[in-house]
């Protein structure tokens, strides 16, 4: 395992009754970082979890967990949230919690004491004897992310932390999230809304189609789509026009265009000799959402055309 | 990660507090004693309306003399047996013509008779249709002859002799022989039972998993090994419980009615292993017979993912357990083939087993067969949980399937949790 690494996963395989869900997954996360695994719906990133947890084996490829090549090994330092949240009707929200405690090697008692706490540090004190079927669903959600941490894990992995959470909650979760990373901790999780990874991570990987589409800094994702331009001129026509890129549109009166390789100086002179008259001008950078639909529509693309390929090959 | 039997003992405490602490528990521990007592009940008193209704009613058309004496030697035989073992006997004054009443009597509906006997004790006659196995004749006929002979004898005890004196010796072969076949099949129907009752629990105890999907929370912290025998030893502990509390129940109810009469006396001969050995093999092969049986259920069952279909497949486990038990069952003491079969197909081999040990004297072949049991408790517990990581968890079976490194755990201390 490369020194400094939380996780490093090497052309990681999965099919399930012959259909591939992941093909050929390289995943390096740094030890102490907010990484998000994002993709849209069925990319594959449960199954990523899975197998870099050893809940599932990999058809093919290594991984390593805190330096087990073994996952389970590490079980002990190690916490996960599934994405499809399990707990025991009947135990009291601070049983499930110690519970879970104890799955990772931590003593029932240690873990009855330390739930107390994280029940009443966030509020939830009056439920600390409540079973949890008492419980809404937000809280069970809660109270399972609390066993996911009771332990004091060196490495958190979240899937799909944030559904079914409203807004109060997912603020709280992202708000935990920063604390355990400031404490060291490695938190990886899997989302499919964009914005929490934009505002949590550092860094990212983008899956699609069982495929990583895209990995690095978050910053590094949004500069792969050029700056976008959009102006607003007192004119509708002129000799101004011509200077105008090949991509640009027109929408509700607006021109849109991504920031030419030149520069933005050379269209503005163009648009003042021109008499244009320029109204409103901006350049912004894409956001992650426009990276990810990019990144991740490429994909969809290239296995499109992979299929088609493969279907013309055969017939 | 945590030793196997680390995270199996965490796994079986909840399943053993989750069980033991529910309301359902207590409906199952007084269940089978309900069901029992009631049985019970229902049967004796079924038996003796039974016995009642099938004893048959003959007329007794005689002279008074001959009447009574017929009536007393009845009595008297009875008294030494049981009441139904005779006929009820009716005396009827004869009248004129006997014939005619012969045929009114047996007419008579009311009456009920199944026979007339007529006649004197020197010249009886019974009247009435063949039956099948002529008991009735052959029990009349005892009647007759005990009339007869006390008539010869008189009446004073002097004049019949002594009674039968009873000499209590030590042993008989022939007794010991009996009585140890009916402890064998005590031991035998006794775990039989228990793992009978407890059969669609073992096969459901997974589905609570899947249901809650708290399966891949367990999955994720603990190789599946361990979830399995985690379920495996809380059911045992649980079963435990109820044992501890029927066997204490029956227990009681023997000494209580020690106390208040002398109707049921413990015999004084001892199963072939003697009885403190034959009650620790009992718990031991109950133990075994549980995993084994435990294990394959908790396999059949991981794969089903609804209780309609842990229904659907309780009646074959349920057949298999009755061929099991019949062949351990029916090779009591014998030897051959078929003995060695019992004793060696895994499922069958703890009822036979003990019956060996009322049986036969010999401790080793229970050492050599515990162990082999034991073998097949891993072995099918290691295939039972690759069966579930393939077929439920959608996952290569992980590992070779006698992979010793996964059953004593590692790296418990590099990776610690912080407490």
């Amino acid at each position: 395992m490369t020194a400094g690494l939380a996780i490093e996963a090497r052309g990681l395989c999965k099919s399930f009754d012959g259909k591939p869900a992941v093909r050929g997954i390289d995943l390096a996360v740094p030890q102490g970082a907010i990484y998000g695994i994002l993709g849209p719906n069925g990319a594959g990133k449960t199954t990523t979890l899975r197998m870099l947890l050893g809940i599932i084996e990999p058809d093919r490829g290594a991984r390593s967990l805190l330096g087990f090549d073994r996952p389970l090994e590490a079980a002990r330092i190690v916490g996960y949230l599934p994405e499809e949240r399990g707990l025991y009707p009947a135990m009291t929200a601070r049983d499930a919690i110690a519970f879970m405690g104890a799955l990772r090697g931590l003593p029932l008692e240690v873990g009855r004491k330390r739930a107390e706490i994280l029940l009443r540090e966030n509020g939830l004190g009056d439920y600390v004897d409540k079973p949890i079927k008492a419980l809404s669903k937000g809280m069970a959600q809660t109270i399972q992310l609390f066993g996911t941490i009771v332990h004091k894990p060196k490495l958190i992995v979240l899937d799909e932390p944030f559904s079914g959470l409203d807004a109060i909650n997912q603020g709280r979760l992202e708000h935990l999230i920063r604390e355990e990373a400031a404490a060291g901790t490695t938190v990886i999780f899997s989302t499919h809304v964009i914005h929490h990874a934009e505002r949590l991570c550092e860094r990212i990987a983008i899956i699609a189609a069982g495929r990583i589409g895209f990995e690095g800094l978050v910053s590094e994702a949004r500069e792969r789509l050029r700056p976008v331009v959009r102006v607003r001129t007192r004119a509708q026509d002129g000799v101004w026009r011509s200077a105008l890129p090949a991509d640009a549109a027109r929408v509700d009166g607006v021109w849109q265009f991504e920031l030419p390789a030149a520069g933005i100086e050379p269209l503005l002179e163009a648009f003042i000799a021109g008499g244009a008259g320029i109204e409103e001008l901006s350049i912004e950078r894409p956001g992650l959402h426009d990276a990810f639909v990019a990144i991740a529509g490429e994909a969809a693309a290239r296995e499109m055309g992979g299929a088609a390929r493969e279907k013309e090959t055969a017939a | 990660m945590m030793g196997l039997w680390e995270s199996a003992w965490v796994i079986a405490r909840r399943d053993f507090v989750a069980t033991v602490l529910s309301r359902t528990f207590i409906l199952f521990l007084i269940a089978p004693l309900l069901v029992f007592a009631v049985a019970l009940a229902v049967s004796r008193f079924a038996q003796q309306r039974e016995a009642r209704a099938l004893q048959p009613v003959v007329a007794l058309v005689t002279d008074g003399a001959t009447a009574q004496a017929v009536i007393e030697a009845r009595d008297r035989l009875a008294g030494g047996t049981s009441e139904q073992t005779f006929p009820e006997l009716r005396p009827v004054a004869p009248a004129e013509r006997i014939g005619v009443q012969i045929q009114r009597l047996l007419a008579d509906s009311e009456g009920n008779y199944s026979a007339v006997l007529s006649g004197s004790l020197d010249r009886p006659v019974l009247t009435g249709p063949r039956r099948a196995d002529d008991s009735l004749t052959q029990r009349l006929q005892l009647i007759i002859d005990q009339a007869r002979q006390t008539r010869a004898l008189g009446d004073s005890p002097e004049s019949l002799g002594a009674p039968l004196q009873r000499v209590v010796a030590a042993a008989a072969a022939g007794n010991l022989h009996m009585l140890r076949r009916q402890f064998a099949r005590g031991g035998q129907g006794l775990i039989f039972a228990i793992t009978v009752l407890l059969a669609t629990m073992l096969l459901s105890t997974l589905i609570e998993e899947k249901s809650n999907k708290v399966i891949e929370v367990l999955a994720a912290a603990v190789p599946l090994d361990a979830i399995f025998l985690g379920k495996l030893f809380a059911m045992l502990a649980i079963s435990t419980v109820g044992l501890l509390l029927w066997g204490g129940i029956g227990i009681t109810a023997y000494l209580f009615s020690q106390v208040v009469s002398d109707w049921v006396n413990l015999p004084d001969v001892s199963p072939a292993v003697g009885w403190p050995a034959f009650v620790v093999l009992i718990v031991i092969y109950y133990a075994t017979n549980f995993m084994l049986l435990g294990a394959l259920f908790l396999g059949i069952g991981a794969q089903a993912s609804s209780v309609r279909e842990i229904q659907t497949i309780t009646m074959p486990v349920t057949l298999l357990q009755v061929v099991v038990f019949l062949l351990a069952a029916n090779t009591l003491g014998a030897s051959g083939w078929l003995a060695w079969l019992a004793w060696l197909v895994p499922f069958s081999s703890p009822l036979a087993m003990v019956g060996e040990a009322a049986m036969s004297a010999s401790i080793w072949p229970h050492l050599l067969l515990l162990l082999w049991q034991l073998a097949w408790v891993v072995l099918i517990v290691r295939i039972s949980s690759r069966m579930f990581r393939t077929t439920v968890m959608k996952s290569a079976a992980g590992g070779p399937l006698l992979d010793v490194r996964a059953w004593r755990g590692g790296g418990a201390d590099a990776a610690r949790p912080a407490e």
